[in-house]
């Protein structure tokens, strides 16, 4: 220890350091923001949505109302190649010579010998032929795109055939290039069908005649295309609708209705329910008592019933697009939850210390609630306002979706999503897309909301 | 506690009679003629027609006969529907929605507690983990995509088993209400999941819970008697507003699973603008709210010590 | 006879998210039967956390108790708060809260709460806990105990919760009493109440009580020993008479310096302690006080004083009682 010093020595001493750099609410908001990585993803997400929707129709130029008959309700990705043929010559099909005064009824009837696919199976038609079925009277074609055995699930019936001499069908019913099993049946002459079947595997093929390239504009021109030259056909990345509409530009349309009624409804009920809270806030009293108890009232009131007020009075029809008085009815009756939250704020606030010395310095009423209420409120209103968006986009998508909001042919997420749901069970991604973009557009603005609450206010802080 | 049930029960009362007429008065302020069908009617019957729904007297006459009516429980009679009294409509249908609405929120409540227990227990762990993620999906996935999803579900459960565990669509037996009560109450449970998860997490934190432990009582007995018993309270709050949701997301589900309820009456209704039965229906849904938040006020009342002795 | 409580070398560390805390930094002590022993030290200096690492409330995650040892009746109960297969905590030790309000469970009856900690240590039938809650109410001075024992918190007034604390804490007779800040959340009339309390059933009981504070007027009202906690250490420690008239530590100066006394001289000033306590993510190398301290010295800034004994039970960790040490102490005792 003979190392040891005992100089006194002068520690410089600051009474308060302030080590770290002043910081406004906002900038510090930021920070903590910044700091937190599922609220900026989410802020991302948000941003790229909007451009999506904003910027998205400019690069991705398709009409979303023009249909592309050639591929309706092609999943995400599909081959999108066709098969080059000449022009469609129609078909006499298939008949067999009978007894005269028709064939001998039968006890039983059996199923078809065979059933056979004449020439190329193709999306413009398939051409099947059977043998005769002895004592029978017409005949009955099922297509089913799942195999029948073993449950004899045949499918649809697509047709009766009639005359027991016409042993053909002519399928040109909106065929896709799948797999189909087609199934005969042989009927009596009461129309009673027989038990017994025989089906056919069937892959169709895409095809295209020169003509219809050239109109559609796939190909320069008529001449430089041979039969059995395959062809590439317009890109779908999402895939189309029933009707053939491409659900990449429908999405980008239909963000335009959904995000504008997701943003702007909000903002302006938020804006009216800062006015209103704040009156009955600054003013308080038997003012303040009885427009509490008023906005008590307009959230009891039944939403749906005044949507169909105001889309009488809009002159909006059953079935058609009410955009507007969707909106007017969401500011309408949304207004109280954010009137509420900014009354409470401003009441609370009135008791801090400092407007007492704000007041006392002279502050006006008016500099009162500019300089000091509304900027400490701010941060809750924004929270609010964060929150509201995912409820906004949920109310248009429910409404849409029982026909009261966006209606078709106009697309929103939410009309997308009800058009979807009538194909869900054999293309399952018509629901999937408009779906998921409502679900990550309110996820992305939770988890911002979520955020910015956490940066805002610490008291606010929740426990996640 | 009993002069403030009369005092809510009170409020209540104003409230239905404040959407009522709302309801009677924004119904007459719509210009246009609620009888005017798409095809022409002779004058002669729309006379009759406007004789039979009262709309010949004056506006004043027919709120005090709307509001005598209603009293007595009498909605009227369906424009479409012409043999149909609206209160038979309610009553036949509402019975299903309640069963499918109180299946749905029990489902909702019992799941939140006990998941957003488990994530509390486990936090930061894969179960909270997991959970937690299931979460925002549930909260960030339309209730019909539920509904669609659910129904999918079915679907393939039938295919795969061979035979129908659950029937696609349709009500009447145990099987016909299972899915689409889950369906209906899964958003629900995300979201209370959620409450019940902070407010397990907020109650760890607090003082009582530390006195607990510093009493040596056993680890499941401070969980049991003092953490879970308090973290229940703000899920028991939001009850009443999430039957409202509930209610809203069963018009749908009831028009998925073809559900013969109350809700999908409403929506038919709606779309075929039929308006003594959207009144009817809006009126009787408002008062049933009304009254369903003020019931969850009253529980909550027996549960929080604080409430009940004010 | 060896001590009741025996710490030794304790060390605690707290993760956050700006680093590893070290809030406790090898902290001894002892505590005989029957005697009071203050924890005193400012905000942050680690008093709490000492005792709630003794009882096993600090949460871990984050909190990590490194090192030390607690022997209750010589048995160690750092890692496993029990002894004979039970758990010490309101059996062989009680404790009270800073904050009556929040410490107690709000939806659940004051007699429930006191008769839940016999009811599981002792094996009490809930009527015969409720009947021992009763008396133990009335125990502490709360009128009418019977109709309170049926209440809810919210119903009592702060010093009421006190008590109430004060009785469950005390349900199963502990030897020792942790009091962490009782009366720093309540009136100034109810505090003197709850001290008078907590001294006369330390007298009917026997129990030994440790009492955190920073009021100085506390301590030196009821302590028999003092503990003096700096930036997670002790720094003085020693009886009532030694820290208050023989303080051998220029912080336990400056801590007297800063507090009011009823003492005649009106007219003395009170003087704060320049300047904030050391970053405890990175504790300094030499003496945690040396950026406050009147007295700093070249040693202080870079050497860890060791303690220094000045008396019987009397020691300080200051460079100013090195043998070689030659400099103006100023008030500062020297041996």
């Amino acid at each position: 220890m003979a190392e040891l010093s005992f100089e006194p020595v002068r520690v410089e001493r600051e009474v308060e350091t302030i080590s770290r750099p002043s910081l406004s609410y906002w900038q510090d908001a930021w920070l903590r923001l910044k700091a937190n990585r599922r609220a900026l993803i989410s802020l991302y997400i948000v941003i790229a949505l909007l451009l999506f929707t904003v910027f998205g129709p400019f690069v991705w130029t398709v009409d979303p109302a023009a249909q592309d008959l050639d591929q309706i309700s092609a999943p995400p990705g599909a081959d999108r190649t066709a098969t080059v043929v000449d022009d469609y010559v129609p078909w006499r099909g298939v008949t067999v010579e009978l007894p005269a005064g028709g064939s001998p009824p039968a006890a039983e009837l059996l199923a078809p010998g065979a059933v056979s696919v004449q020439g190329p199976a193709e999306t413009r038609a398939v051409r099947l032929a059977w043998d005769p079925v002895n004592g029978a009277a017409a005949y009955r074609v099922y297509r089913n795109i799942l195999d029948p055995e073993p449950d004899g699930a045949l499918g649809l019936p697509i047709a009766d055939v009639l005359d027991p001499a016409q042993v053909s069908f002519e399928d040109r019913l909106d065929l896709k290039p799948l797999t189909y099993f087609y199934s005969v049946v042989a009927m009596d002459a009461l129309g009673n069908e027989s038990s017994a079947y025989r089906t056919a595997q069937v892959d169709v093929t895409r095809v295209i005649t020169a003509a219809e390239a050239v109109a559609k504009g796939l190909a320069e021109g008529g001449d430089a295309l041979q039969p059995g030259d395959t062809l590439k056909l317009a890109a779908h990345p999402l895939g189309t609708d029933y009707l053939g509409r491409d659900l990449l530009a429908r999405l980008m349309y239909g963000a335009r209705v959904s995000l504008f009624i997701g943003i702007v409804a909000p903002f302006a009920f938020v804006i009216l329910g800062i006015v209103y809270g704040s009156a009955a806030g600054f003013v308080g009293g038997r003012f303040d008592q009885l427009l509490m108890r008023f906005a008590d009232f307009v959230v009891a009131l039944p939403f749906l019933l005044f949507m169909i007020l105001l889309r009488i009075l809009f002159g909006v029809g059953a079935g058609e697009s009410g955009i507007y008085p969707m909106m007017v009815a969401m500011v309408l009756l949304s207004w109280p939850g954010a009137a509420r939250l900014v009354r409470g704020q401003i009441l609370q606030i009135r008791e801090e210390g400092y407007i007492g010395a704000s007041r006392l310095l002279g502050a006006k009423t008016n500099y009162l609630v500019l300089r000091h209420m509304i900027p400490n409120t701010m941060g809750v209103i924004l929270v609010t306002l964060t929150f509201a968006v995912p409820s906004a986009i949920f109310t248009e998508a429910f409404l849409s979706f029982i026909g009261m909001g966006v209606a078709p042919p106009t697309p929103s997420w939410g009309s997308m999503c009800n058009e979807g749901l009538k194909t869900m069970l054999t293309t399952p991604h018509e629901l999937i897309a408009p779906a998921a973009f409502i679900s990550i557009t309110v996820l992305a603005f939770n988890l911002l909301g979520d955020g910015l609450r956490d940066a805002l206010d610490a008291r606010m802080r929740s426990a996640e | 506690m009993l002069a403030y049930t009369i005092k809510r029960l009170l409020q209540g009362v104003i409230t239905v009679w404040f959407i009522a007429t709302a309801t009677f008065f924004g119904m007459h302020a719509v210009p246009g003629d609620p009888l005017a069908a798409d095809k022409e009617v002779p004058p002669e019957i729309w006379a009759n027609l406007q004789a039979r729904y009262g709309l010949d007297k004056p506006v004043p006459e027919q709120y005090v006969i709307y509001l005598g009516n209603m009293l007595k429980g009498d909605f009227g009679i369906s424009y479409t529907q012409q043999n149909r009294e609206v209160n038979d409509i309610i009553a036949e249908h509402f019975k299903v929605s309640a069963t499918l609405g109180i299946l749905a929120i029990v489902f909702a409540a019992f799941g939140g507690i006990l998941w957003g227990a488990l994530t509390a227990l486990y936090r930061n762990r894969a179960p909270d983990i997991v959970i937690v993620f299931l979460v925002i999906l549930g909260i960030s996935v339309p209730s019909f995509v539920f509904a669609a999803l659910g129904q999918l579900g079915v679907v393939n459960i039938n295919n795969a088993l061979g035979f129908t565990l659950f029937p696609v669509a349709g009500w009447g037996t145990v099987q016909h209400m299972i899915v689409p009560s889950m369906v209906l109450g899964l958003g629900t449970m995300a979201f209370l999941t959620r409450l019940m998860r902070s407010s397990m997490l907020e109650i760890a934190n607090s003082d009582f819970i530390r006195t607990a432990r510093s009493k040596g009582l056993p680890a499941t007995r401070v969980f049991r008697k003092h953490q879970l018993r308090n973290a229940i309270l703000p899920v028991v709050t939001v009850l009443g507003p999430s039957i409202a949701a509930i209610t809203t997301g069963g018009f749908v589900v009831e028009m998925v699973f073809a559900i013969p309820g109350l809700g999908r009456y409403f929506v038919q209704a709606v779309q075929q603008l039929d308006y003594t039965v959207i009144m009817g229906t809006t009126v009787f849904y408002g008062a049933f709210l009304v009254f369903m938040v003020i019931l969850v006020d009253l529980v909550y009342g027996l549960i929080d010590p604080r409430v009940r002795l004010e | 006879m060896s001590a009741l409580l025996e710490v030794a070398d304790l060390r605690v560390e707290f993760d956050t998210y700006g680093g590893t805390v070290q809030a406790v930094r090898g902290v001894s002590f002892e505590l005989d039967r029957g005697q009071t022993l203050a924890i005193v030290g400012e905000s942050g200096c680690g008093k709490s956390v000492t005792v709630q690492s003794i009882m096993g409330l600090i949460p871990m995650p984050p909190g990590r108790i490194t090192s030390g040892t607690a022997k209750l009746d010589g048995k160690d109960v750092i890692a496993d708060k029990r002894i004979d297969g039970k758990d010490i905590r309101g059996r062989l030790v009680g404790m009270i809260f800073q904050d009556p309000m929040s410490s107690l469970n709000p939806t659940m009856t004051i007699g429930e709460q006191i008769a839940e900690t016999l009811q599981v240590h002792r094996g009490y039938s809930h009527r015969r806990a409720i009947a021992r809650a009763i008396e133990l109410i009335d125990m502490t001075r709360i009128p009418e105990a019977a109709k309170r024992a049926s209440q809810y918190p919210f119903e009592f007034s702060g010093g009421m919760l006190q008590r109430s604390m004060i009785a469950m804490s005390l349900a199963c007779e502990p030897s020792i009493l942790i009091a962490d800040e009782p009366t720093t959340a309540l009136d100034v009339t109810i505090q003197a109440q709850i001290l008078d309390l907590m001294r006369d059933l330390q007298r009917d009981n026997g129990m030994a009580i440790i009492l955190i504070t920073h009021d100085l007027g506390v301590v030196a009202r009821m302590a028999d020993e003092v503990l003096v906690m700096y930036a997670g250490e002790v720094v003085e420690r020693g009886s009532v008479d030694d820290v208050f008239y023989r303080s051998a530590h220029p912080y336990t100066l400056g801590l007297r310096a800063a507090m009011p006394s009823n003492r005649d001289d009106a007219a003395q000033e009170l003087t704060p302690i320049d300047g904030s306590p050391p970053d405890l993510f990175a504790p300094p190398a030499g003496c945690g006080y040396f950026a406050r301290c009147p007295h700093a010295m070249r040693a202080c800034e870079t050497e860890h004083p060791r303690a220094f004994e000045l008396g019987e039970q009397h020691r300080a960790r200051c460079w100013l009682h090195h043998e070689d040490c030659n400099v103006d102490a100023g008030e500062v005792f020297r041996k």
